[in-house]
Protein backbone atom coordinates (compact mmCIF):
# COMPACT_ATOMS: atom_id res chain seq x y z
CA UNK A 1 0.00 0.00 0.00
CA UNK A 2 1.52 3.36 -1.28
CA UNK A 3 -0.53 5.82 1.00
CA UNK A 4 0.62 8.79 1.84
CA UNK A 5 -0.13 8.86 5.65
CA UNK A 6 1.87 12.36 6.70
CA UNK A 7 -0.43 14.33 9.31
CA UNK A 8 -2.71 11.46 10.18
CA UNK A 9 -1.24 11.33 13.42
CA UNK A 10 -1.93 14.64 14.72
CA UNK A 11 -5.82 13.54 14.26
CA UNK A 12 -7.46 13.06 17.10
CA UNK A 13 -10.82 11.66 16.20
CA UNK A 14 -11.45 9.40 14.73
CA UNK A 15 -14.12 10.17 12.15
CA UNK A 16 -12.02 13.25 10.99
CA UNK A 17 -8.95 10.36 10.80
CA UNK A 18 -11.01 8.39 8.61
CA UNK A 19 -11.67 11.72 6.55
CA UNK A 20 -8.21 12.69 6.50
CA UNK A 21 -7.04 8.85 5.36
CA UNK A 22 -9.91 8.68 2.55
CA UNK A 23 -8.44 12.00 1.10
CA UNK A 24 -5.05 10.51 1.37
CA UNK A 25 -5.98 7.30 -0.51
CA UNK A 26 -8.35 9.48 -3.07
CA UNK A 27 -4.67 11.96 -3.68
CA UNK A 28 -2.64 8.71 -3.76
CA UNK A 29 -5.12 7.40 -6.51
CA UNK A 30 -4.84 10.76 -8.34
CA UNK A 31 -1.30 10.70 -8.24
CA UNK A 32 -1.46 6.93 -10.02
CA UNK A 33 -1.12 4.75 -7.06
CA UNK A 34 -3.10 1.97 -8.33
CA UNK A 35 -3.56 -0.08 -4.82
CA UNK A 36 -4.84 3.34 -3.35
CA UNK A 37 -7.45 3.17 -5.58
CA UNK A 38 -7.97 -1.10 -5.24
CA UNK A 39 -8.52 0.51 -1.60
CA UNK A 40 -11.40 3.00 -3.08
CA UNK A 41 -13.16 0.17 -4.67
CA UNK A 42 -12.80 -1.91 -1.52
CA UNK A 43 -14.51 0.99 0.66
CA UNK A 44 -17.24 2.17 -2.10
CA UNK A 45 -17.96 -1.05 -3.78
CA UNK A 46 -21.15 -1.60 -1.98
CA UNK A 47 -22.51 1.99 -2.47
CA UNK A 48 -22.31 1.78 -6.01
CA UNK A 49 -23.31 -1.74 -6.03
CA UNK A 50 -26.57 -0.64 -4.34
CA UNK A 51 -27.19 2.97 -6.25
CA UNK A 52 -26.87 0.31 -9.39
CA UNK A 53 -29.22 -2.05 -8.37
CA UNK A 54 -32.12 0.67 -7.40
CA UNK A 55 -32.17 0.61 -11.17
CA UNK A 56 -31.06 -1.98 -13.07
CA UNK A 57 -31.79 -5.72 -13.39
CA UNK A 58 -29.94 -7.42 -10.73
CA UNK A 59 -27.99 -9.33 -13.37
CA UNK A 60 -26.67 -6.21 -14.76
CA UNK A 61 -25.59 -4.37 -11.57
CA UNK A 62 -22.42 -6.83 -11.43
CA UNK A 63 -21.05 -5.74 -14.73
CA UNK A 64 -21.69 -1.78 -14.52
CA UNK A 65 -20.18 -2.31 -11.13
CA UNK A 66 -16.68 -2.33 -12.93
CA UNK A 67 -17.63 0.01 -15.57
CA UNK A 68 -18.33 2.81 -13.02
CA UNK A 69 -14.56 2.28 -11.33
CA UNK A 70 -13.62 2.04 -14.90
CA UNK A 71 -15.46 5.21 -15.75
CA UNK A 72 -14.31 6.57 -12.60
CA UNK A 73 -10.03 6.24 -13.23
CA UNK A 74 -9.20 7.94 -15.92
CA UNK A 75 -11.82 11.35 -14.62
CA UNK A 76 -9.89 11.08 -11.22
CA UNK A 77 -7.86 13.67 -11.58
CA UNK A 78 -10.46 15.83 -12.60
CA UNK A 79 -11.88 15.87 -9.00
CA UNK A 80 -10.74 18.78 -7.61
CA UNK A 81 -12.84 18.31 -4.01
CA UNK A 82 -11.53 15.01 -2.25
CA UNK A 83 -13.92 15.33 0.10
CA UNK A 84 -16.53 14.79 -2.21
CA UNK A 85 -14.99 11.32 -4.14
CA UNK A 86 -18.19 9.74 -2.78
CA UNK A 87 -20.69 12.06 -4.02
CA UNK A 88 -18.46 12.09 -7.01
CA UNK A 89 -18.39 8.35 -8.06
CA UNK A 90 -21.85 8.01 -7.04
CA UNK A 91 -22.88 10.32 -9.60
CA UNK A 92 -20.87 8.66 -12.02
CA UNK A 93 -22.52 5.41 -10.76
CA UNK A 94 -26.49 7.16 -11.44
CA UNK A 95 -25.24 8.47 -14.94
CA UNK A 96 -24.11 4.75 -15.96
CA UNK A 97 -27.66 2.98 -14.74
CA UNK A 98 -29.30 5.63 -16.89
CA UNK A 99 -27.15 4.77 -20.02
CA UNK A 100 -27.35 1.50 -19.22
CA UNK A 101 -31.38 2.00 -20.46
CA UNK A 102 -30.25 4.45 -22.81
CA UNK A 103 -28.07 1.90 -25.00
CA UNK A 104 -29.55 -0.57 -27.44
CA UNK A 105 -29.35 -3.72 -25.44
CA UNK A 106 -29.10 -6.83 -27.81
CA UNK A 107 -31.70 -9.06 -27.66
CA UNK A 108 -30.37 -12.23 -28.96
CA UNK A 109 -26.68 -11.56 -28.65
CA UNK A 110 -24.40 -14.19 -27.96
CA UNK A 111 -21.78 -12.82 -26.53
CA UNK A 112 -18.21 -14.37 -24.46
CA UNK A 113 -19.68 -16.91 -22.89
CA UNK A 114 -16.77 -17.26 -20.06
CA UNK A 115 -18.31 -18.86 -16.92
CA UNK A 116 -17.35 -17.59 -13.95
CA UNK A 117 -16.93 -19.78 -11.21
CA UNK A 118 -20.21 -19.47 -8.53
CA UNK A 119 -19.51 -16.65 -5.73
CA UNK A 120 -19.70 -18.15 -1.90
CA UNK A 121 -22.37 -16.15 -0.10
CA UNK A 122 -24.37 -15.65 -3.83
CA UNK A 123 -27.72 -16.23 -4.18
CA UNK A 124 -28.85 -19.92 -3.45
CA UNK A 125 -31.60 -22.23 -5.04
CA UNK A 126 -33.03 -23.09 -1.45
CA UNK A 127 -36.89 -21.40 -1.47
CA UNK A 128 -35.09 -18.08 0.81
CA UNK A 129 -34.32 -16.64 -2.67
CA UNK A 130 -38.26 -16.42 -3.54
CA UNK A 131 -38.71 -14.30 -0.36
CA UNK A 132 -35.98 -12.20 -1.23
CA UNK A 133 -36.98 -12.02 -4.53
CA UNK A 134 -39.98 -10.71 -3.63
CA UNK A 135 -38.65 -8.16 -1.32
CA UNK A 136 -36.53 -6.74 -3.77
CA UNK A 137 -38.82 -6.13 -6.37
CA UNK A 138 -41.25 -4.64 -3.65
CA UNK A 139 -38.60 -2.43 -2.74
CA UNK A 140 -37.92 -1.46 -6.94
CA UNK A 141 -41.31 -0.65 -7.14
CA UNK A 142 -41.52 2.63 -4.65
CA UNK A 143 -40.12 6.06 -6.13
CA UNK A 144 -36.76 5.93 -7.17
CA UNK A 145 -35.69 8.63 -4.60
CA UNK A 146 -36.47 5.84 -1.43
CA UNK A 147 -35.14 3.00 -3.70
CA UNK A 148 -31.63 3.85 -3.28
CA UNK A 149 -31.64 4.45 0.65
CA UNK A 150 -33.51 1.31 1.50
CA UNK A 151 -31.54 -0.88 -1.10
CA UNK A 152 -28.06 0.84 0.48
CA UNK A 153 -29.97 0.06 4.27
CA UNK A 154 -30.91 -3.85 3.56
CA UNK A 155 -28.99 -4.82 0.21
CA UNK A 156 -25.78 -3.59 1.33
CA UNK A 157 -26.14 -3.14 5.17
CA UNK A 158 -24.96 0.06 5.12
CA UNK A 159 -26.44 2.13 8.42
CA UNK A 160 -27.60 5.69 7.72
CA UNK A 161 -24.64 7.21 8.49
CA UNK A 162 -23.30 5.38 6.11
CA UNK A 163 -25.15 5.89 3.75
CA UNK A 164 -24.93 9.62 4.27
CA UNK A 165 -21.08 10.00 4.45
CA UNK A 166 -20.65 7.54 1.34
CA UNK A 167 -23.04 9.14 -0.93
CA UNK A 168 -22.51 12.73 -0.21
CA UNK A 169 -25.56 13.28 0.55
CA UNK A 170 -26.79 14.87 3.93
CA UNK A 171 -27.67 12.83 6.91
CA UNK A 172 -31.43 14.86 6.89
CA UNK A 173 -32.01 13.99 3.43
CA UNK A 174 -31.13 10.24 4.20
CA UNK A 175 -32.71 9.71 7.23
CA UNK A 176 -36.21 11.00 5.61
CA UNK A 177 -35.85 9.28 2.44
CA UNK A 178 -35.23 6.23 4.07
CA UNK A 179 -37.96 6.63 6.57
CA UNK A 180 -40.59 7.97 4.36
CA UNK A 181 -39.74 4.58 1.70
CA UNK A 182 -39.71 2.32 4.82
CA UNK A 183 -43.20 3.61 5.42
CA UNK A 184 -44.65 2.96 1.92
CA UNK A 185 -42.91 -0.46 1.99
CA UNK A 186 -44.24 -1.50 4.95
CA UNK A 187 -47.84 -0.15 4.05
CA UNK A 188 -47.43 -2.24 0.38
CA UNK A 189 -46.19 -5.56 2.37
CA UNK A 190 -49.43 -4.93 4.63
CA UNK A 191 -51.64 -5.00 1.60
CA UNK A 192 -49.94 -8.31 0.18
CA UNK B 1 -29.84 7.33 24.09
CA UNK B 2 -32.34 7.47 21.30
CA UNK B 3 -31.79 4.09 19.70
CA UNK B 4 -33.05 4.01 16.43
CA UNK B 5 -32.68 0.51 14.43
CA UNK B 6 -33.76 1.69 10.73
CA UNK B 7 -31.29 4.21 11.10
CA UNK B 8 -28.10 2.85 12.76
CA UNK B 9 -29.12 -0.69 14.09
CA UNK B 10 -29.26 1.03 17.55
CA UNK B 11 -31.70 -0.15 20.07
CA UNK B 12 -34.19 -2.71 19.93
CA UNK B 13 -34.32 -4.65 15.88
CA UNK B 14 -37.62 -4.25 14.34
CA UNK B 15 -38.69 -7.87 13.54
CA UNK B 16 -39.36 -6.52 9.89
CA UNK B 17 -36.68 -4.84 9.69
CA UNK B 18 -34.65 -7.69 10.65
CA UNK B 19 -36.41 -10.11 8.05
CA UNK B 20 -35.81 -7.56 5.35
CA UNK B 21 -31.78 -7.64 6.37
CA UNK B 22 -31.93 -11.52 6.04
CA UNK B 23 -33.78 -11.51 2.84
CA UNK B 24 -31.96 -8.71 0.91
CA UNK B 25 -28.53 -9.52 2.09
CA UNK B 26 -28.43 -12.28 -0.07
CA UNK B 27 -28.15 -10.25 -3.20
CA UNK B 28 -25.25 -7.74 -1.68
CA UNK B 29 -22.29 -7.63 -4.76
CA UNK B 30 -19.88 -10.20 -4.19
CA UNK B 31 -16.91 -9.26 -7.30
CA UNK B 32 -14.38 -9.18 -6.10
CA UNK B 33 -11.75 -5.72 -6.31
CA UNK B 34 -10.06 -5.60 -9.67
CA UNK B 35 -6.10 -5.74 -9.21
CA UNK B 36 -5.55 -2.11 -11.30
CA UNK B 37 -2.40 -1.83 -13.78
CA UNK B 38 0.34 0.30 -11.88
CA UNK B 39 1.14 1.94 -15.60
CA UNK B 40 -2.26 3.92 -16.49
CA UNK B 41 -1.38 7.30 -16.82
CA UNK B 42 -4.43 10.12 -15.63
CA UNK B 43 -6.70 10.07 -18.31
CA UNK B 44 -5.07 8.38 -20.98
CA UNK B 45 -8.00 6.29 -22.84
CA UNK B 46 -5.52 3.75 -23.92
CA UNK B 47 -4.27 2.93 -20.59
CA UNK B 48 -8.34 2.83 -19.75
CA UNK B 49 -8.71 0.11 -22.42
CA UNK B 50 -5.56 -1.47 -21.25
CA UNK B 51 -7.23 -2.06 -17.97
CA UNK B 52 -10.77 -2.75 -19.05
CA UNK B 53 -8.80 -5.51 -21.32
CA UNK B 54 -6.57 -6.44 -18.36
CA UNK B 55 -9.98 -6.81 -16.35
CA UNK B 56 -11.89 -8.73 -18.85
CA UNK B 57 -8.86 -10.86 -19.47
CA UNK B 58 -8.71 -11.97 -16.15
CA UNK B 59 -12.36 -13.11 -15.96
CA UNK B 60 -11.25 -14.99 -19.32
CA UNK B 61 -8.88 -16.57 -18.11
CA UNK B 62 -10.43 -18.03 -15.19
CA UNK B 63 -12.73 -20.17 -17.58
CA UNK B 64 -10.19 -20.89 -20.59
CA UNK B 65 -11.45 -24.61 -20.06
CA UNK B 66 -14.86 -23.15 -22.00
CA UNK B 67 -12.74 -21.42 -24.91
CA UNK B 68 -13.88 -24.10 -27.44
CA UNK B 69 -17.42 -23.59 -25.69
CA UNK B 70 -17.50 -20.38 -26.22
CA UNK B 71 -15.89 -20.03 -29.75
CA UNK B 72 -18.86 -22.92 -30.97
CA UNK B 73 -21.45 -20.12 -29.23
CA UNK B 74 -19.92 -17.18 -31.01
CA UNK B 75 -20.72 -19.32 -34.42
CA UNK B 76 -23.99 -20.38 -33.77
CA UNK B 77 -24.72 -16.90 -32.08
CA UNK B 78 -23.39 -15.48 -35.68
CA UNK B 79 -25.58 -17.56 -37.06
CA UNK B 80 -28.79 -16.84 -35.28
CA UNK B 81 -28.92 -13.45 -36.02
CA UNK B 82 -30.58 -13.64 -39.13
CA UNK B 83 -33.45 -16.61 -37.58
CA UNK B 84 -33.36 -14.91 -34.13
CA UNK B 85 -37.39 -14.26 -33.42
CA UNK B 86 -38.55 -10.83 -32.86
CA UNK B 87 -41.65 -9.59 -30.64
CA UNK B 88 -42.23 -9.20 -26.93
CA UNK B 89 -39.99 -11.15 -24.94
CA UNK B 90 -38.36 -11.48 -21.00
CA UNK B 91 -34.94 -10.78 -20.40
CA UNK B 92 -32.73 -13.66 -19.60
CA UNK B 93 -29.36 -13.80 -17.41
CA UNK B 94 -27.12 -15.72 -16.48
CA UNK B 95 -26.42 -16.95 -13.06
CA UNK B 96 -24.17 -19.58 -13.28
CA UNK B 97 -23.08 -21.75 -15.56
CA UNK B 98 -24.48 -21.82 -19.26
CA UNK B 99 -28.25 -21.74 -19.44
CA UNK B 100 -30.14 -21.26 -23.16
CA UNK B 101 -32.50 -19.72 -24.61
CA UNK B 102 -33.75 -21.58 -27.32
CA UNK B 103 -30.29 -23.12 -29.62
CA UNK B 104 -28.20 -20.25 -28.09
CA UNK B 105 -26.71 -20.16 -25.16
CA UNK B 106 -27.12 -17.43 -22.37
CA UNK B 107 -23.29 -15.73 -22.18
CA UNK B 108 -21.94 -13.82 -19.64
CA UNK B 109 -23.47 -11.94 -16.58
CA UNK B 110 -25.28 -8.64 -17.76
CA UNK B 111 -25.62 -9.98 -20.97
CA UNK B 112 -29.50 -9.81 -21.84
CA UNK B 113 -30.86 -12.76 -23.92
CA UNK B 114 -34.41 -12.32 -24.92
CA UNK B 115 -36.68 -14.70 -23.95
CA UNK B 116 -39.30 -14.76 -26.91
CA UNK B 117 -43.15 -16.09 -26.69
CA UNK B 118 -42.58 -19.85 -27.96
CA UNK B 119 -38.98 -19.94 -26.94
CA UNK B 120 -37.73 -22.29 -24.17
CA UNK B 121 -35.05 -21.60 -21.39
CA UNK B 122 -33.13 -24.81 -20.63
CA UNK B 123 -30.11 -24.74 -17.49
CA UNK B 124 -28.67 -27.73 -16.98
CA UNK B 125 -27.04 -29.52 -14.34
CA UNK B 126 -24.91 -26.73 -13.39
CA UNK B 127 -26.30 -23.20 -14.40
CA UNK B 128 -28.35 -20.90 -13.69
CA UNK B 129 -30.46 -18.23 -14.57
CA UNK B 130 -32.55 -15.50 -13.32
CA UNK B 131 -35.67 -13.95 -15.75
CA UNK B 132 -37.29 -10.60 -15.49
CA UNK B 133 -40.68 -11.11 -15.62
CA UNK B 134 -41.63 -8.43 -18.07
CA UNK B 135 -42.10 -5.34 -15.65
CA UNK B 136 -43.87 -7.05 -13.06
CA UNK B 137 -41.23 -9.86 -11.34
CA UNK B 138 -38.51 -11.66 -11.38
CA UNK B 139 -37.62 -15.85 -11.55
CA UNK B 140 -34.81 -17.57 -10.79
CA UNK B 141 -34.33 -20.73 -12.35
CA UNK B 142 -32.16 -23.42 -10.53
CA UNK B 143 -30.12 -25.97 -12.19
CA UNK B 144 -31.89 -29.04 -14.73
CA UNK B 145 -34.48 -26.83 -15.22
CA UNK B 146 -36.76 -26.43 -18.58
CA UNK B 147 -39.41 -23.78 -19.35
CA UNK B 148 -40.99 -22.22 -22.23
CA UNK B 149 -42.80 -18.52 -22.41
CA UNK B 150 -46.20 -18.96 -23.95
CA UNK B 151 -47.66 -15.45 -23.31
CA UNK B 152 -46.79 -12.13 -22.32
CA UNK B 153 -48.98 -9.66 -22.58
CA UNK B 154 -50.18 -6.09 -20.60
CA UNK B 155 -52.52 -8.05 -18.51
CA UNK B 156 -51.17 -11.66 -18.80
CA UNK B 157 -48.31 -13.48 -18.47
CA UNK B 158 -47.99 -16.91 -18.58
CA UNK B 159 -45.10 -20.01 -18.71
CA UNK B 160 -45.07 -23.68 -18.77
CA UNK B 161 -42.35 -25.22 -16.69
CA UNK B 162 -41.50 -28.70 -17.72
CA UNK B 163 -39.29 -30.07 -15.68
CA UNK B 164 -37.10 -28.40 -12.92
CA UNK B 165 -37.29 -25.55 -10.20
CA UNK B 166 -38.33 -21.89 -10.82
CA UNK B 167 -38.57 -19.20 -7.64
CA UNK B 168 -41.02 -16.50 -8.19
CA UNK B 169 -41.35 -12.98 -6.61
CA UNK B 170 -44.42 -11.40 -8.94
CA UNK B 171 -45.40 -8.08 -7.65
CA UNK B 172 -48.27 -7.43 -10.16
CA UNK B 173 -52.62 -7.92 -9.37
CA UNK B 174 -53.71 -11.23 -8.84
CA UNK B 175 -53.70 -13.85 -11.42
CA UNK B 176 -51.58 -11.86 -13.80
CA UNK B 177 -48.85 -14.30 -13.87
CA UNK B 178 -49.69 -17.86 -14.60
CA UNK B 179 -47.35 -20.96 -14.80
CA UNK B 180 -48.39 -24.49 -16.46
CA UNK B 181 -46.91 -28.17 -15.05
CA UNK B 182 -47.59 -31.36 -16.18
CA UNK B 183 -50.18 -31.98 -13.46
CA UNK B 184 -51.30 -28.56 -12.63
CA UNK B 185 -51.50 -24.77 -13.22
CA UNK B 186 -50.55 -22.00 -10.66
CA UNK B 187 -51.71 -18.48 -10.71
CA UNK B 188 -49.76 -16.08 -8.87
CA UNK B 189 -52.56 -14.27 -6.40
CA UNK B 190 -50.11 -11.76 -4.94
CA UNK B 191 -46.64 -13.63 -4.15
CA UNK B 192 -43.63 -15.44 -3.98
CA UNK B 193 -43.30 -19.11 -4.63
CA UNK B 194 -41.05 -21.78 -5.30
CA UNK B 195 -42.03 -24.79 -8.05
CA UNK B 196 -40.85 -27.80 -8.65
CA UNK B 197 -41.83 -30.20 -11.59
CA UNK B 198 -40.23 -33.31 -11.41
CA UNK B 199 -39.53 -35.43 -14.52
CA UNK B 200 -42.81 -37.80 -13.80
CA UNK B 201 -44.83 -34.38 -13.91
CA UNK B 202 -45.33 -34.70 -10.14
CA UNK B 203 -44.97 -30.93 -8.76
CA UNK B 204 -44.27 -29.41 -5.55
CA UNK B 205 -45.27 -25.89 -4.55
CA UNK B 206 -44.29 -23.64 -1.27
CA UNK B 207 -45.74 -19.98 -0.88
CA UNK B 208 -43.24 -17.75 0.78
CA UNK B 209 -45.29 -14.78 0.51
CA UNK B 210 -48.87 -14.29 -0.24
CA UNK B 211 -50.82 -17.09 -1.94
CA UNK B 212 -51.31 -19.05 -4.94
CA UNK B 213 -53.87 -20.86 -6.75
CA UNK B 214 -52.90 -24.25 -8.03
CA UNK B 215 -55.69 -25.77 -9.96
CA UNK B 216 -56.06 -28.57 -12.48
CA UNK B 217 -59.71 -29.74 -13.87
CA UNK B 218 -61.99 -28.57 -11.20
CA UNK B 219 -59.64 -29.20 -8.58
CA UNK B 220 -58.53 -26.09 -6.54
CA UNK B 221 -56.20 -25.64 -3.86
CA UNK B 222 -55.31 -22.58 -2.42
CA UNK B 223 -51.67 -22.50 -1.07
CA UNK B 224 -50.72 -19.61 1.82
CA UNK B 225 -47.25 -18.61 2.57
CA UNK B 226 -46.36 -21.27 4.87
CA UNK B 227 -47.95 -23.74 2.80
CA UNK B 228 -47.43 -25.79 0.60
CA UNK B 229 -48.92 -28.36 -1.92
CA UNK B 230 -48.12 -31.26 -3.81
CA UNK B 231 -49.28 -32.72 -7.30
CA UNK B 232 -49.17 -35.67 -9.51
CA UNK B 233 -49.50 -36.31 -12.94
CA UNK B 234 -52.71 -38.56 -12.35
CA UNK B 235 -54.40 -36.81 -9.51
CA UNK B 236 -53.82 -33.06 -9.84
CA UNK B 237 -52.95 -30.88 -7.10
CA UNK B 238 -53.58 -32.30 -3.36
CA UNK B 239 -54.72 -30.79 -0.51
CA UNK B 240 -52.23 -28.17 1.16
CA UNK B 241 -50.66 -27.59 4.52
CA UNK B 242 -48.38 -25.62 6.24
CA UNK B 243 -45.15 -26.92 5.95
CA UNK B 244 -44.59 -26.59 9.88
CA UNK B 245 -48.01 -29.38 10.52
CA UNK B 246 -47.62 -32.36 12.32
CA UNK B 247 -45.86 -35.46 10.34
CA UNK B 248 -48.11 -37.56 11.10
CA UNK B 249 -51.30 -34.92 10.00
CA UNK B 250 -49.02 -34.72 6.31
CA UNK B 251 -48.28 -38.55 5.86
CA UNK B 252 -52.39 -39.00 6.63
CA UNK B 253 -53.28 -36.44 4.41
CA UNK B 254 -50.66 -37.57 1.48
CA UNK B 255 -52.09 -41.05 1.64
CA UNK B 256 -55.83 -39.62 1.32
CA UNK B 257 -54.57 -37.92 -1.60
CA UNK B 258 -52.79 -40.03 -3.54
CA UNK B 259 -52.45 -43.73 -2.43
CA UNK B 260 -54.99 -46.99 -3.24
CA UNK B 261 -56.86 -47.33 0.26
CA UNK B 262 -59.14 -49.88 1.24
CA UNK B 263 -62.06 -48.39 3.29
CA UNK B 264 -60.56 -48.65 7.04
CA UNK B 265 -57.23 -47.53 5.34
CA UNK B 266 -59.13 -44.63 4.38
CA UNK B 267 -60.78 -43.94 7.37
CA UNK B 268 -57.75 -44.49 9.69
CA UNK B 269 -56.02 -41.76 7.56
CA UNK B 270 -58.58 -39.40 7.76
CA UNK B 271 -59.26 -39.85 11.03
CA UNK B 272 -55.79 -39.13 11.63
CA UNK B 273 -56.07 -35.89 9.83
CA UNK B 274 -58.97 -34.75 11.97
CA UNK B 275 -57.19 -35.75 15.16
CA UNK B 276 -53.82 -34.08 14.16
CA UNK B 277 -55.24 -31.05 12.67
CA UNK B 278 -54.30 -27.91 14.52
CA UNK B 279 -56.34 -24.22 14.42
CA UNK B 280 -54.46 -22.95 11.57
CA UNK B 281 -54.32 -26.53 9.81
CA UNK B 282 -58.24 -25.42 9.63
CA UNK B 283 -57.26 -24.51 5.87
CA UNK B 284 -56.35 -27.70 5.19
CA UNK B 285 -59.69 -29.39 6.46
CA UNK B 286 -61.84 -26.39 4.73
CA UNK B 287 -60.08 -27.87 1.34
CA UNK B 288 -61.35 -31.50 2.91
CA UNK B 289 -64.64 -30.62 2.39
CA UNK B 290 -64.99 -30.65 -1.01
CA UNK B 291 -62.82 -33.77 -1.49
CA UNK B 292 -64.10 -36.49 0.74
CA UNK B 293 -67.59 -37.90 -0.13
CA UNK B 294 -70.67 -37.18 1.44
CA UNK B 295 -70.53 -39.55 4.10
CA UNK B 296 -67.41 -37.85 5.25
CA UNK B 297 -68.17 -34.53 4.85
CA UNK B 298 -69.98 -34.41 8.15
CA UNK B 299 -66.93 -35.32 10.54
CA UNK B 300 -64.65 -32.79 8.39
CA UNK B 301 -67.10 -30.21 9.14
CA UNK B 302 -67.44 -30.85 12.85
CA UNK B 303 -63.62 -31.27 13.38
CA UNK B 304 -63.58 -27.61 11.57
CA UNK B 305 -66.14 -25.66 13.47
CA UNK B 306 -64.20 -26.90 17.02
CA UNK B 307 -61.53 -25.49 15.48
CA UNK B 308 -62.64 -22.35 13.71
CA UNK B 309 -65.59 -20.52 14.96
CA UNK B 310 -68.12 -20.88 11.62
CA UNK B 311 -68.48 -17.32 9.70
CA UNK B 312 -71.99 -15.45 9.75
CA UNK B 313 -74.09 -16.73 7.29
CA UNK B 314 -72.98 -20.17 7.39
CA UNK B 315 -74.80 -23.33 8.35
CA UNK B 316 -74.13 -26.65 8.96
CA UNK B 317 -76.48 -27.52 6.57
CA UNK B 318 -75.84 -25.43 4.03
CA UNK B 319 -72.05 -26.18 3.76
CA UNK B 320 -72.43 -30.00 3.80
CA UNK B 321 -74.20 -29.39 0.53
CA UNK B 322 -71.51 -27.64 -0.44
CA UNK B 323 -73.06 -24.17 -0.99
CA UNK B 324 -70.73 -21.92 -2.78
CA UNK B 325 -71.18 -18.58 -1.23
CA UNK B 326 -70.92 -20.26 2.23
CA UNK B 327 -67.49 -22.05 1.60
CA UNK B 328 -66.57 -18.81 -0.14
CA UNK B 329 -66.99 -17.57 3.15
CA UNK B 330 -65.44 -19.80 5.22
CA UNK B 331 -62.52 -19.37 3.05
CA UNK B 332 -62.25 -15.97 3.79
CA UNK B 333 -62.93 -16.60 7.74
CA UNK B 334 -58.84 -18.20 7.36
CA UNK B 335 -58.25 -14.55 6.49
CA UNK B 336 -55.58 -16.02 4.25
CA UNK B 337 -56.71 -14.06 1.08
CA UNK B 338 -60.13 -13.00 -0.62
CA UNK B 339 -61.84 -15.81 -2.22
CA UNK B 340 -63.26 -13.70 -4.37
CA UNK B 341 -60.08 -12.78 -6.50
CA UNK B 342 -59.60 -16.48 -7.19
CA UNK B 343 -63.29 -16.55 -8.22
CA UNK B 344 -62.72 -13.52 -11.01
CA UNK B 345 -59.82 -14.99 -12.44
CA UNK B 346 -61.67 -18.55 -12.35
CA UNK B 347 -64.56 -16.36 -14.05
CA UNK B 348 -63.24 -14.48 -16.55
CA UNK B 349 -59.43 -15.58 -17.19
CA UNK B 350 -59.54 -19.42 -16.53
CA UNK B 351 -61.52 -20.33 -19.85
CA UNK B 352 -59.14 -18.37 -21.73
CA UNK B 353 -55.92 -19.60 -20.25
CA UNK B 354 -57.75 -22.99 -21.61
CA UNK B 355 -58.32 -22.07 -24.60
CA UNK B 356 -54.80 -20.84 -25.08
CA UNK B 357 -52.95 -23.73 -24.10
CA UNK B 358 -54.84 -26.35 -26.51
Amino acid sequence: MQIREAGLTSVSDPAQADTASEQALVRSAQAGDRSAFGTLYQRYARMVHGILLARVPRAAAEDLLQDVFLQALPRLSSLRDTTRFGGWLAAIARNRASDYYRQTRPTEEIEENFAETSKDGGPTSSSHVSEGLFFLEAVRSLPEAYREPLILRFVEGMTGPEIAERTGLKHGSVRVNLYRGMQMLREKLEKK
Amino acid sequence: MKSDYLWDRSGEADPQLQKLEQALGQFRSQVEAPQFPMDVEKGNQCGLKGIALVWRMRRLAASMVFGAAAATVAVVAFLHVAKSPTGPGWDVARLEGAPSVGELTVAKTGGMAKLHVGEVLTTNASSRASVQVANIGELYVDPGSRLRLLETGSNRKRIAVEIGTIHAAIWAPPGEFVVDTPSATAVDLGCAYTLQVAADGSGTLQTKMGWVGFHQNGRDSFIPAGAMCLTRAKEGPGTPFFEDSLEEFRSALHALDFEELNVAGRSEALQTVLRKARVRDGFTLWHLLARVSDEERPMVYDRLTALVRPPAGTTREGVLRLDAPMIDAWWNRFALGDIGVWRFWEQREAPRTKKAAS
